[in-house]
This record gives C-alpha cells, structure tokens and sequence, in this order.
C-alpha cells in the first residue's frame, strides 16, 4: 500500500520536475549590470544578494582587483573590483555603486559594479555563443544575450569565483 | 550489516583505548613484576579483545590474542616470571595486536597480516618456559590463591595447580580454561542470585574481582547490544559463553547497570563539538559588538537612567558568554596523559636498544589540553624524548665515569600556567654544547662564521631545530639524520607555541614546550598601522615597548634595536603587508615583541589598540595561502581584521630589509626611465610669467613639467597621486601656503621624504637660504638666472641620463 503511495508520489514529482525544466528551458532570468561602458549579466540564481557598498578591510599581497574582505553578516567575504579585473581604471565609488555577492557552489565573494540595469528575461534561443576569438575554456564570458536594441555579456559566475593568481 | 558496523565501531573504539592502556601497564609489569593487580588488567584486555574478536569473527585477531592470553594467564597464576625477554614477545604480540585492530578499522577485515611467528613465540614462551618454571609456579601458587581465596573461595583450582608438573601443555591450557569457565560460572550464579535478591548492581567491583575473563566479555556483550535491541538476537554465542540462563534476569541486570555508567560519560561526534564551538565563536563576536556599542550609548546618553539597566545586561551576557565558552572549550579538552602513555614503552625500547639506563618520570598527565592540539602534539614529544635519549643521556659507563648514578633520568612533565600549557622535557644527560653545536652549523654550512661569532648561548642552542643539523656521527635507527627537532619547531610553530631550552653543559637539558589551550578563540593584541589593524595572536607576544625613532639603528641593512642586553631585529609591519605609508610625524613608535619557538622578532607598528578576545575566521579559499595572514576576525564595530600568522611573519621578516633600504629600491623601480619625458617636475610658483621662464627654460630638455598656482595647489596634485614627481621648482613667496610651508608639509609625507625641492627666489639673504634647509630645500636658486642654469640644477638633482640629451 504504502509502496504504491509512494510511487504514485514519485511520479507526480517527476511530472512536476519535467514541467519546470519546459519552463526554464524558454527563458533565462539574469540580472544586468554595468561595468564602464557595457552591460554584463550574470543568472539570477548565482546571485545572493545584492547591497549598498560599505567599508572593507585591504588584503595585502593580492592582485589589484582583489580589494579586500568584508564582513557580511559574520561572514568575511572577498571583494573583487570587476572594473579593474576587466582592465579598466578604478573609479571612486558612487550612488550606484552596488556589491553584488554571488555564490556558486561553496564559494562566494562580492563584486563591485559600477551600476544595477535590471532583471531580465530572456529567451534561450536569443542566446549566442561566446564570439569564436574568446572561446575556450578560460573565458569568463558565457555567452552573448541579444535583445531589441543592444547585446548583453553574459557572464560565468564560476570563473569570476575562480581564484586566478 | 549496519548492525554489525555499528558493534564493529563500538568494538574498535573499545579497544583502541584498551590497547593504549596496555603498553604503559606492560611496562609498568616489568619494573614490578609483583603487581598483580596490573597483570590482572592486562589480561582482562587481552581476553576482552579476544572475546570480542573472535564474536566478530576476526580469526587471526583471536588467535593471536588466543596466545597472548595463554602467557599472561601464566604469568598470572604465577607459573611464569616475566622476564625481559618474554616481555619482548609480548609487546611485540601487542604491536602485531594494534596492527590487527589498525587493519580491521580500514578494512573491517584482519586479513593480510602474518602472526604465526609471534604466535609461535608465544607459544614457546608458554609452552617451554611453563615446564622449566614450575617449580616456581608451586611455590608462586598458594601465594596466589591465598590473595583469591578470601574473595571467592576457590579451592579446587588450587589443588589441581599442583598437578601440573605432570601436565603436557595442552592439558595445562585446557585444565585453565575449565577452572576459568568453572569459576565464572560460579561467579555467574552467584551473581544472579543477587539480582534476584533484588539487589540492583552487583556490587562485585571490577577491580579485586580476580575472575576478570567473566567481568569482562559481560561489560562488552550488553555494549554491543545497546544500540538496537535486536542485536540481542543476532548475539550468536560470545565466545567465553557467557551463559544466559536466567534470560530474564539477565536481561534486567544489563538494563540496569548501563544507565548508570551511561550518565558518566556521553560519547559524542567531534563534529558536533565542532560546530558548537562555531556558534560560541559568533556569540563571542557577538558579545564583543554588543559591548561596543554600548560603550558608544553610554558616551551619547551619559546620566540616563536606563544606562545602568543596560550596563547590568551587557555584563551579564558577557560574563556568561565567557563561561559558556570556557565550558565548551572543556568539552573538547583531553588529558594529556594520552599523549604521555605512549613514552614508558617508548622508552624501555630505547634504552634496550642503545643499552642506555633510563627511567621515565611522569607527571601532570591530567593536565588538559584542545583535542586538535593534543593530536598535534604528539610528534613532537616523540621526536624530543628520542633526542633525550639518543644524544642527550650518556651511556652507563660513561655516566659512572662523571659521577652520576648509572640510570638517567628523563622527566616530562605538563602544567598549566595562565593561557598556556606548559610541557617541559628534562633529562640529567650530557647537555648541550654550545661549541660543537656552532662549529656542526658551521661546518654544515647552517651559519656563517659571523653569525656564529655573534651567537648567544640560547641561540645557539636553537640551532638543533635547523633542518638538516645533526650532531650524531653516523645515522642510526632512532636518531641523526637531522629531521625530527625541524619537525618539532614546525608543528609547535603550527600551534602558536614557543619553545625554550635550557641547558648546563655535563648535567643536563631542559626544553620547554609553550602552547595554548586552544586555536578557535584566542586572546589577540590588536595593533594599528597608518588607517588598518592587525590582530597578533597574544600566545606569541612577548612584550610591548616604546622606542624613539633614533633608538633604531641599522645594521646591514637590517634596522635592530637594543633592548636590554639582546639585539633585538626589527622589521616595520607596514613593510611587511605593503601598507602605504603617508603620514609618518611620530617621534615614536611601538615596537611588538614576537616570540616563536626559539626566535625572537620586533614589529614596529604605528600604534598598539589594546588585547581583545577574537574568533579566528578562514579567508575563505578565495583568499586562502595569502602569506603572513593567518585568516580574519570581525570586530566589535563590525569591521574585518586581519589575523598576522607570525610564523610567516617571521619568515617574510628575513627577506624585509631595513625600512629606509626598502624605499630607497622601490624609488629606483619607480624611477626607471626610459625617456626624457618619463622625468617629471612640478613648478610652484605665483607668477603665471615666472612659470612661462621656468617651462621655457626646461621643455628644451623634453622633461613633462606640472604647474601650481601656490602651495596648496602644489599639495593638492602631489597628494592626488597622478603623476610621480621626481622634483619641485618652488617659489618662495606665495598666496595662500608659502614656500617653507610647502616644503614642511611635503616632507612630513614618508613616501616625499627624498624628493628634492629646489627653491627659486628672489630672496636673497642669509638667513632666508637657512629656512630654506631647514625646511627641505636642497637646493636654492636665485632670481634671475640663466636658463641653462636652472636647467642644469634640474637635471641634477632628477639624475637625468645623459643619453637623453
């Protein structure tokens, strides 16, 4: 008896689970963000939170783009300037200056934008490829999101987690 | 299966701590070959490991206990003296036994290990030596049943004792199994027969309990039950057969004396230990940010009645806080003894080995320490008492020859003293000496001739953790291969300890070994540099001094100072975490005296905040590896500080040079040019036409030039950082800041300390070129001047290359 329940429980679960996979098969919900003069975007999903900049502690003998740590909630968590990962100057922090902490796996850091565009959504198919010059495996660059007027860097939160010095 | 893994676990765990104990009581047997009591208990060991074994089906673990139970139950009746020798079988039957138990833990099976040899030892050990012993076993066994009989009387097996001269072996070991059964078997009824008069526990303790073969294996059978209650019925039959007849009552006895032994002592998983200590680690912080801020409210809301209410609860959470962290940090604490067991046997092979006498004192084994520090520690002492032994007491002879007693002495003992255990290694040996230990660096390359020269007796003593020292001659099996006191410097460094060693040439070493109780909180000096803190774990902070600058001298390019009679190597922590340094006015500084292991090292810091109790956080792995961090705390204010790892600390120490040294390089990278235009030069004056003369004159040259209206000005773009001047024309006379001034301010910044600065004036007098130097000004040129001269100050003072003219 309670075999059958189960299975019958089983299926419903997998019926549900194939429904959502339809679902989030059409779109992709990212968040949009600027970082000198382009737009990047990461998936909603990698992101825990996103907060108004506040002080940090300097880590010495790190790269430049590697700011510092701070604490989030009794937490100490890195903070990476994208601006000077992505070879830009640094710039003075602004009113829309925002952290945006993401997490992929156990790994977490914050990432220092220069400012929040918006959620978006976007279908899959609208999704190319990396262009072929920056394909490989050490690219942080996902893919690239087309939408009416103007194209977005999608990036791959697991490589901007990555340690790389 | 989960059945059997879950009484494996038990059996295992069980065991491990029964054989720990065995080695030291074996030892402890030779020396007093009388004790009875303690022959008792090692055979109850034996005899548990082997009941336990062989229910679990692990042959080859209970055939070697099989034998090994044979000897001792020899030994015990008193038909075997324990000579060394055969102590030599058992121990090594013992070993084969940790071996069994190391390989049924990883494999959950005891195959692959070989014990017929020691088996078969043991077997002429009982066999052999049981025949020609004899008649020491009659005279040995009235005495012995003497001690039994008062307690259960016994009779039989006393008067069946004698007939074993006539007995083959196996006759001799079945007639002790059949006296054994018989006698639990009594002890068994008896035993009932109490429980049915309802007295709940037998009150037999274990202890004089002489028929320990039943005591035991019924102690590991209720245990093995407990866990599930159907494991009762997957018992097969315990192999000394503890009969169960009485079902019932039996099963009321078990249920009954193990709740009672059960709210003595509660096993619990590390892990859990672990993560309540994590939670106290945020309390903690959290307790530190409520103590900040209620600081801040008592300054904002002085007088306020509500202040004392709030002062009452904050005291209150922190003192219980505190307790609560004390109380958690017991529960991970082990007696040290653990550590300490293994040393009797340890040493008994050693001294057999290099047939040295030496006697093992040991004291404070209750002393507590961290479970994580306890399993550091290990090591170390290993290494240390192999030393002792090897190089440090001398030969019998020899000892005889100096006056001392033939036997040396090795005495380790463990207290604590404030945050700190402390555990010391003494011996009564031949000492260090500082001589050969010098020249035995010298020659091995460790130290310079300099060096040597240089050395205190302390530091030179020292020198025996350097990796690849070796005092020894030829390498043997226990020592000289200049390995283990390197290991023994690394893992105390590892635990924030400091080692001290003592020592009188002909009469003895001590080393003191310094470690903290524990590693997740700890004490910290919080110390500041410029804008940023650093946290010094306080274990390895000696002492904190006040020095003026010109206390600091340089010594190849080292700064040191003196304090006291020592010189003491400074290094500037700014230097070491790349703290850029701009306001540098103070005619002071602190200096932070590091401790570790032997060595000694001053920080200088800009300013010393006070002690605070920190949680140590990992950077996380992002971060982690980062030298001379050894990871993060948050503050009361809810700021991250960073946690110095002053073992690194130490290390990057030696590659720092002296703070003025380091600048001068880094001006030279900076300096670097490739170009004329590479040379930058600011120009400060009021007057937009002296500027026009000034840029006039010096763009032949194809240097950038920067302008400033007045002093400010000038100070504005040097602070802004934008360009990297290498000189500064600055006019005398000016709105707002003047020359002087400028001059003043600018070289109050460390990092413009050698810019030079060139005045140009108009001003003439005496007395106006000695403001100038006394503010800065290298050079003084007066209006009007040539061109080619101003040029040729310029490029002077910026060392302009020639190829670029």
């Amino acid at each position: 008896m309670s075999d059958k329940l189960k299975d019958i429980i089983n299926k419903q679960g997998e019926q549900q689970a194939d429904t959502g996979l339809d679902q989030s098969e059409d779109i992709v919900q990212l968040v949009g963000f600027v970082i000198g003069d382009e737009e990047y975007a990461v998936p909603i999903l990698a992101i825990q939170e996103i907060i108004k900049p506040f002080s940090w502690t300097r880590v010495p003998q790190v790269p430049q783009y590697v700011l510092g740590v701070f604490n989030l909630r009794g937490s100490v968590i890195p903070l990476i300037d994208l601006r000077v990962k992505f070879g830009l100057q640094p710039k003075k922090q602004s009113d829309e200056t925002r952290f945006i902490v993401m997490r992929h796996e156990d790994d977490v850091a914050g990432f220092v934008i220069d400012r929040l565009t918006m959620a978006i959504r976007i279908k899959k198919e609208n999704i190319g490829n990396a262009p072929d010059t920056i394909n490989g495996d050490d690219t942080m660059i996902d893919g690239v999101g087309k939408q009416e007027d103007k194209i977005i860097t999608i990036l791959k939160v697991n490589k901007l987690l990555e340690r790389d010095f | 299966m989960d059945e059997f893994q879950e009484i494996l676990q038990d059996f295992l765990v069980e065991s491990f701590e029964l054989v720990e104990k065995l080695d030291e009581d074996l030892v402890e047997l030779e020396t007093n070959p009388e004790d009875l009591e303690l022959l008792n208990g090692i055979f109850r060991v034996a005899h548990t490991v082997k009941g336990a074994s062989s229910f679990l089906n692990f042959d080859i673990l209970t055939h070697l206990t099989h034998h090994m139970e044979d000897v001792l139950n020899k030994a015990r009746h008193g038909e075997l003296i324990l000579t060394p020798d055969i102590m030599d079988v058992v121990l090594e039957s013992i070993d084969l036994m940790k071996e069994l138990l190391n390989t049924i833990r990883d494999t959950s099976a005891d195959a692959g290990i070989d014990v017929s040899g020691c088996v078969s030892k043991l077997d002429k050990v009982s066999g052999g030596t049981g025949e020609v012993a004899s008649p020491v076993a009659v005279e040995a066994a009235p005495q012995e049943s003497e001690e039994v009989a008062p307690e259960v009387p016994e009779a039989p097996a006393a008067e069946e004792e004698l007939d074993y001269d006539n007995m083959d072996d196996a006759a001799v070991e079945a007639e002790i199994e059949r006296l054994l059964n018989q006698r639990q078997a009594e002890d068994k009824a008896k035993r009932e027969a109490k429980i049915a008069a309802g007295e709940s526990v037998p009150e037999a303790p274990p202890a004089p309990d002489e028929e320990t073969g039943e005591q035991t294996p019924k102690e590991e059978a209720p245990k093995a039950e407990a866990p599930k209650k159907e494991a009762k019925a997957v018992v097969p039959t315990p192999p000394p057969a503890p009969k169960k007849p009485a079902g019932g009552a039996k099963a009321a006895a078990p249920a009954k004396r193990t709740p009672a032994a059960v709210e003595q002592t509660i096993r619990v998983d590390v892990k859990r230990l672990d993560h309540l200590m994590n939670l106290i680690g945020e309390l903690v912080l959290a307790k530190n940010r409520l103590i900040k801020i209620n600081s801040d409210v008592e300054e904002r809301y002085e007088g306020e009645e509500f202040l004392e209410e709030l002062n009452q609860v904050v005291s209150i959470v922190s003192l219980v806080t505190t307790d609560l962290q004390i109380a958690v940090m017991k529960t991970r604490m082990l007696p040290i003894g653990k550590v300490f067991n293994k040393f009797p046997r340890m040493i008994r092979d050693l001294s057999r080995e290099l047939s040295k006498e030496i006697d093992l004192n040991i004291s404070g084994e209750e002393t507590e320490l961290d479970k994580s520090i306890i399993e550091e520690i290990g090591d170390p002492l290993v290494h240390i008492i192999r030393n002792s032994c090897d190089h440090g007491v001398e030969t019998p002879d020899i000892r005889t020859a100096n006056g001392k007693p033939s036997k040396g002495t090795i005495n380790l003992k463990a207290f604590n003293e404030g945050n700190q255990i402390i555990i010391q290694i003494d011996d009564d040996g031949k000492g260090l000496d500082v001589d050969m230990l010098k020249d035995k660096s010298l020659e091995k390359g460790l130290i310079t001739e300099k060096e040597s020269d240089a050395m205190s007796d302390k530091e030179a003593f020292g020198l025996i953790f350097k990796p690849g020292f070796s005092t020894a001659a030829a390498v043997t099996s226990v020592s000289g291969r200049g390995v283990g006191m390197d290991v023994v410097k690394t893992n105390i460094e590892k635990l924030n300890g400091m080692i001290d060693i003592e020592s009188t040439l002909g009469s003895g070493t001590s080393i003191k070994l310094k470690i903290p109780l524990t590693l997740a909180i700890i004490q910290a000096l919080l110390v500041g540099v410029q804008e940023e803190y650093y946290a010094i774990p306080l274990s390895s902070v000696l002492e904190t001094v006040r020095i003026s600058k010109d206390e600091i001298y340089t010594v190849e390019g080292r700064s040191v100072m003196r304090l006291r009679d020592d010189v003491l190597s400074l290094v500037h922590i700014g230097d070491i975490f790349e703290v850029e340094r701009i306001l540098d006015e103070s005619e002071h500084a602190y200096v932070v005296v590091l401790g570790l292991g032997t060595s000694k090292l001053g920080l200088i810091v800009d300013t010393l905040v006070g002690q605070e109790e920190i949680v140590i956080k990992s950077l996380g792995d992002y971060l982690k590896g980062i030298e001379g961090i050894a990871g993060a705390t948050i503050r009361g204010d809810g700021g991250v500080t960073l946690i110095v790892d002053v073992v690194a600390l130490m290390q990057m120490a030696r590659d720092v040079k002296s703070t003025v040294s380091i600048e001068a390089s880094a001006g030279a990278v900076s300096n670097e040019k490739t170009k004329a235009s590479d040379y930058v030069v600011m120009i400060v004056d009021d007057s937009k036409t002296d500027r026009t003369i000034m840029r006039k004159a010096l763009e032949p040259i194809g240097i950038t030039l920067v302008e400033a209206g007045d002093g400010q000005e000038a100070l504005g773009i040097l602070k802004s950082g934008d360009y990297n001047f290498d000189a500064m024309l600055v006019d005398i006379e000016m709105p707002r800041m003047d020359g002087y001034s400028l001059a003043t301010e600018i070289k109050k910044y460390n990092k413009y300390k050698n810019l030079p600065l060139i005045a140009v004036t108009s001003r003439t007098g005496k007395s106006d070129r000695m403001r100038g130097v006394e503010s800065g000004m290298v050079e003084y040129i007066t209006k009007p001047y040539s061109a080619d001269y101003l040029a040729s100050v310029v490029q002077r003072n910026v060392n302009f290359k020639s190829e670029f003219l």
